[in-house]
């Protein structure tokens, strides 16, 4: 296992390098002058001729790298053009909101995914698989905004039960920080319970067609037991496979889902660094998500061979 | 599968095969709904300017949120434009986007998959270090960063959704390339001495074909998503423009008097990518009879 850790984390190293260098290039991408697509035209040339010098775009491509790179290495991500801050405490401020959805979402998707998918292999071809695998297609095909709306219509607007955005921590104010992440975390939930569902759903029929199955059929356990001891436990692998390919769209799916419900998370950062042109601080969020993706991509490839003790012997 | 037991499972091979068929005829009704759809969406993009019953830039502020009725299908919007007109308009923003950026996905990540497979060694390894830093990035992330720099509107959008979809076509070519190469026929080909490029159009292309058309048919779905996504967010087509995703956002505020701004475009979104999710779908059972469930 040691070993295996190992091995994947020499494997990052150059991965990481190259997404460095690709949020580096990014700020050089721009059409045109980066300073003049930042500040608005009528902003005094001397105002823009420090910021020039600030970020170090007066100087070659490949000094401006290795002082870019110099100064990550040392933790410093540059300052956000807007409020001056470093990168790194706007993203401070962020990370709880976006924490608690995530988990929150989480939590829902496998909650709902579970008994459906299980269900829906259990009695397949039965009315219960039919409502399974059109929720799984609904909420594969449906964009997260269009759910978000959806639910802001039926139980915000018309309703009126739960508020449609704002944002209350449910640390210091439970019920109120609850019922204000409850629709955010119910629209991001429901597109990951959707594809949990369709995965549970064909590895559970996988499983139940085993011979260990007929087993312990064969010897007397009720359809209860054998579902809950023998097929779940083997079809929750390819779930956990699923969940880490899924990390993508689920941060993907909050940038969305803050942006709707005004959430003042780091998706919410990313999208309104975006408009404001704050490249410097769109390239540190960026690799922060990038960094925290890869590390969780990690965790997850880890965990599978925690799990499933075939893989860690290939 | 396992020999242990002594008498084989009849009724397992037998529930399988019921299955199967039973999923074959489920398909077989949902494909042509699947080509209708996307047959209903080409025309309304291609005749758009012919079909859309107003000018879809056209306001009129004493009809503004106008229920649907029978001279506004849709309804109106905000300032009095028809959003059956916008909705018609905006199928070519979201066709344009999810074909445009998976042909670059494809021609892209096809050659660079080709060249990585075929060269091998370092260019191979380069170019699929290079694939995986791509997809080290959450894919709306990257596409936000990169359609931020590209400058707002449609070829900003496509180009940043073809970035996105490059590596996964360059991953599956160069997986074909590696198989397809390592067969007889090409060996006997390197024999008679063909030049390299020539194994790699005349043999390794077409025999590699299959899969990427598979892959490029349900992507599109996904990029008309993601476009709607983005435009949504705000980059892509300005306003006065209509694309599916905009005309959601800006109706997010009429939710409560008129629904319909929302729901109308959002309807055809859903159909759209629904119908286009069944087409991937036969066209997969088509191509590879392997994959079939």
């Amino acid at each position: 296992m040691g070993l295996l850790i190992l091995r994947r984390l020499v494997a990052t190293i150059p991965v990481l390098l190259l997404v460095t260098a690709g949020v580096f290039a990014l700020i050089h991408l721009t059409p045109g002058d980066p300073i003049d697509a930042m500040m608005a035209e009528s902003v005094d040339d001397s105002v823009k001729r420090e910021l020039r010098r600030d970020l170090g775009l007066d100087r070659p491509l490949y000094l401006q790298y290795a002082t870019w790179m110099g100064r990550l290495l040392q933790g410093d991500l540059g300052r956000s053009i807007r409020n001056r801050e470093p990168v790194i405490e706007n993203v401070g401020h962020r990370i709880k909101p976006s924490l608690q959805l995530a988990g929150l979402a989480m939590a829902i998707s496998l909650l709902v995914a579970t008994p459906i998918g299980i269900l829906s292999a259990a009695r397949r071809n039965s009315a219960v698989d039919r409502v399974g695998t059109t929720f799984a297609l609904f909420g594969i095909c449906m964009p997260n905004f269009l759910i978000a709306l959806l639910l802001i219509f039926v139980f915000g607007v018309t309703l009126r039960w739960l508020p449609i955005s704002g944002y209350v921590d449910p640390l210091e104010e439970p019920w109120d920080g609850l019922r204000s992440l409850a629709l955010p975390a119910i629209t991001l939930g429901l597109a990951l319970a959707a594809v949990i569902t369709r995965t549970l759903r064909s590895s559970m029929l996988e499983a139940l067609s085993e011979d260990y199955i007929r087993t312990a059929r064969a010897k007397g356990l009720s359809d209860g037991a054998v579902i809950r001891r023998h097929a779940l436990k083997n079809a929750l692998i390819p779930v956990v496979t699923v969940l880490g390919l899924q990390l993508g769209t689920l941060i993907g799916g909050a940038v969305i889902t803050e942006y709707v419900f005004a959430l003042p998370g780091v998706g919410r950062l990313v999208v309104d660094a975006v408009f404001a042109r704050d490249y410097p601080l769109v390239q540190g969020v960026v690799l922060l998500i990038a960094v925290g993706f890869i590390v969780s991509n990690l965790a997850v490839d880890l965990l599978y061979g925690w799990i499933d003790p075939r893989i860690r012997h290939r | 599968m396992a020999t242990i037991l002594v008498a084989p499972a009849p009724s397992r091979s037998v529930r399988d095969r019921r299955w199967g068929t039973l999923r074959r005829a489920a398909r077989a009704r949902l494909a042509p709904f699947g080509a209708a759809v996307m047959l209903l969406a080409v025309a309304a993009a291609v005749l758009a300017p012919v079909v859309a019953p107003y000018d879809p830039l056209k306001q009129n502020l004493d009809n503004t949120l106008a229920r649907p009725d029978r001279t506004h299908l849709m309804g109106t919007d905000n300032v009095g434009r028809d959003v059956l007109s916008r909705v018609i308009w905006g199928t070519r923003v979201s066709l344009v986007a999810g074909f445009g950026s998976v042909v670059i996905a494809v021609l892209v990540g096809g050659v660079l998959g080709l060249v990585a497979g075929y060269a091998g060694g370092g260019v191979d390894n380069l170019v699929m270090r290079l694939m995986d830093a791509v997809l080290s990035f959450p894919p709306l992330v990257l596409a936000l960063a990169l359609g931020a720099v590209l400058g707002a509107g449609l070829t900003g959008v496509v180009i940043a959704l073809g970035v996105v979809y490059t590596p996964t076509f360059a991953r599956l070519m160069r997986g074909q390339v590696l198989a397809i190469t390592a067969r007889e026929y090409v060996d006997a080909a390197r024999a008679l001495g063909v030049p390299g490029w020539r194994i790699a159009w005349t043999h390794v292309l077409p025999n590699a074909t299959a899969p990427i058309v598979v892959q490029a048919s349900l992507s599109v779905a996904f990029a008309i998503l993601a476009e709607a996504s983005l435009s949504f967010l705000g980059l892509g087509i300005q306003p006065p423009g209509a694309s599916w995703g905009s005309m959601i956002n800006a109706g997010r505020g009429y939710l409560q008097q008129a629904p319909w701004i929302v729901f109308g475009p959002g309807a055809a979104l859903f159909v759209t990518v629904v119908g286009l999710n069944f087409v991937g779908d036969a066209i997969r059972d088509a191509l590879d009879p392997r994959l079939r469930v």
